[in-house]
């Protein structure tokens, strides 16, 4: 599959916002008076709508954009479209009733907040994961790495968030070392979920074979002309060539920068929050795009695979 | 109604009429909206096509007893030219994907379409099509796909015997077939029962309409007979006949 930059982007940005404001809204449902609070929110509504500003990027009729929200019922994409746009009146919601100081609402539409992220998370999950015609992601891996991974790189930023305000004013350290731990272990599950998806890649279930789609009876077949001379929609869209050696090395750069390091300052240098926000950025970047590259299409068979 | 392909995997012999039949109607259809060219007479083509042929070597893996024998050549050992276009899935997964609502499929006659007015040009129906069967239009940003020549099945200025997909009408090997495969009497339910036509990738389960008849294996020539001597008086004057023509 062709790895869409648009796309590679808003699910990292997207996913990053919404963890952010999970964790937010939770502490500070939780812990009442949170210094860093406003910082983190607004952080989260950049990152969040960077991405989805991002994503109509990838639309080749933006347009016609707002009938997204049409086939509710059917289409993930959908879903993931409307359950993102009411992010923003239930955030709003939250937000005014923290500020006005009404208990009862802030507790009410904060957890409806954090219930409606974690949606928009997996509904962006099972985008991918329904689909029949990529055996590399149809499995619960897929679906699940979506929310988690957001969860995760949104609690690195809510610890960043803290322990920024932290720098200029006292704080107890309680928070910080919830935090930490919070994202010491979400980093944990996360690299040992990349993981488990990178050891059952070899033996997801293979694509079909060219006489099954072809509907040849049992005999070797091969590929004799592909029947055009350039390049096609088809062939730039589905049969995204990568190098195996180049996919192993950038498999351990997504592991090493996305999970691996993020976690090592976590544990040893606690203080070192934005490059460890930095570092598992860019290696949900790497993780992203590679997902897209190194998945294959059915349509690859009748191009020769 | 359940209207859809039969192609003949056999008799195809690949020469792309089908297909450029298909960009000739469709490259100017209201109903399909345009096929375009990308730099049509330049360095790079591209360009979107509802239909694509596909040339493959098919050799058949365990050949019988009564075919290892002559010189040692397979008997069925051949090149199998295979036309692509939408297969109008009963359960189409590209319709079930849409977000806006732009792909569906008619419950009149199963033929699967896209209204461009309401595509927003995201990939994801392509995606979730195993054929190869959606391929965007860039210029207008939506997608395109094969419509069964919608425009031309139904148009009763045509003269009945035109009133078939373009592809159809152009192939010069009656290769391609169309019809309604609910009527168990049509001539594409009759020769798909007949030769044991087939769906592509049937385990996807997107239960596809349109049928491909498997490649037949030659019938062998008696070549011993074909040498004897003809028995009586016509086949011996056929045969001189011949033998003068080849002086």
């Amino acid at each position: 599959m062709k790895p869409a930059l648009s796309v590679v982007f808003f699910t990292v940005s997207s996913g990053a916002g919404l963890g952010l404001l999970i964790w937010a809204t939770l502490a500070r449902l939780m812990q009442g008076s949170q210094p860093g609070f406003g910082f983190a929110v607004a952080m989260a509504g950049v990152l969040f709508t960077a991405g989805l500003l991002s994503s109509s990027l990838h639309l080749a009729n933006p347009r016609n954009g707002w009938r997204a929200f049409a086939r509710f019922r059917h289409s993930w994409l959908s879903r993931e479209g409307v359950f993102a746009v009411a992010v923003y009146p239930v955030a709003a919601a939250f937000l005014w009733a923290d500020a006005h100081a009404l208990r009862g609402l802030a507790l009410v539409s904060g957890l409806l907040l954090v219930a409606l992220a974690l949606i928009v998370l997996a509904c962006t999950g099972m985008i991918y994961a329904c689909l029949k015609t990529v055996p590399h992601w149809r499995n619960w891996q897929t679906a699940v790495a979506y929310p988690l991974f957001g969860l995760m790189s949104g609690a690195l930023l809510w610890l960043a968030a803290i322990s920024g305000a932290a720098a200029d004013q006292a704080l107890n350290d309680t928070p910080m070392r919830q935090g930490t731990m919070l994202a010491l272990l979400l980093l944990v599950a996360g690299g040992a979920l990349k993981l488990s998806y990178y050891l059952r890649f070899a033996r997801a279930p293979a694509l079909p074979s060219l006489n099954a789609a072809i509907g040849l009876p049992p005999g070797r077949v091969r590929l004799l002309d592909v029947g055009h001379s350039g390049r096609t929609f088809l062939t730039d869209e589905f049969v995204f060539a990568l190098a195996r050696e180049q996919a192993r090395l950038l498999r351990w750069v997504a592991l090493g920068l996305g999970f691996a390091l993020p976690g090592l300052l976590l544990a040893f240098a606690p203080r070192w929050t934005a490059p460890a926000v930095a570092s598992c950025l860019a290696g949900l970047l790497v993780e992203r795009w590679l997902f897209f590259a190194e998945a294959r299409h059915v349509v690859r068979v009748y191009h020769g695979a | 109604m359940k209207l859809g392909l039969v192609v003949d995997l056999d008799t195809c012999v690949g020469c792309h009429a089908c297909a450029v039949a298909c960009k000739e109607w469709n490259g100017q259809s209201l109903m399909a909206g345009g096929a375009p060219d990308y730099d049509g007479h330049g360095a790079a083509p591209s360009g979107v096509w509802f239909n694509r042929v596909r040339h493959y070597e098919f050799t058949a893996q365990a050949p019988g007893p009564e075919q290892a024998q002559g010189c040692g050549h397979v008997n069925l050992s051949k090149t199998i030219n295979v036309p692509m276009s939408c297969m109008h899935c009963e359960d189409a997964d590209c319709v079930t994907v849409c977000p806006t609502g732009a792909s569906y499929k008619r419950a009149e006659d199963g033929i699967v379409l896209i209204d461009p007015e309401k595509c927003m040009g995201c990939n994801y129906c392509a995606w979730a099509c195993p054929y190869g069967a959606r391929e965007l239009d860039t210029d207008a940003g939506v997608m395109r796909k094969c419509t069964l020549c919608v425009d031309r099945i139904y148009d009763e200025q045509l003269p009945a015997a035109e009133r078939q997909p373009a592809c159809v009408l152009a192939c010069p090997a009656h290769a391609r077939h169309f019809g309604d495969f609910d009527d168990a009497g049509s001539l594409v339910s009759l020769i798909t029962k007949a030769r044991e036509g087939v769906a592509l990738l049937p385990e996807l389960d997107y239960k596809p309409v349109n049928r491909y008849l498997p490649p037949r294996a030659a019938p062998e020539v008696d070549t011993a007979q074909a040498d004897a001597r003809p028995a009586n008086l016509k086949d011996r004057l056929r045969a001189m006949a011949n033998r003068l023509i080849e002086l």
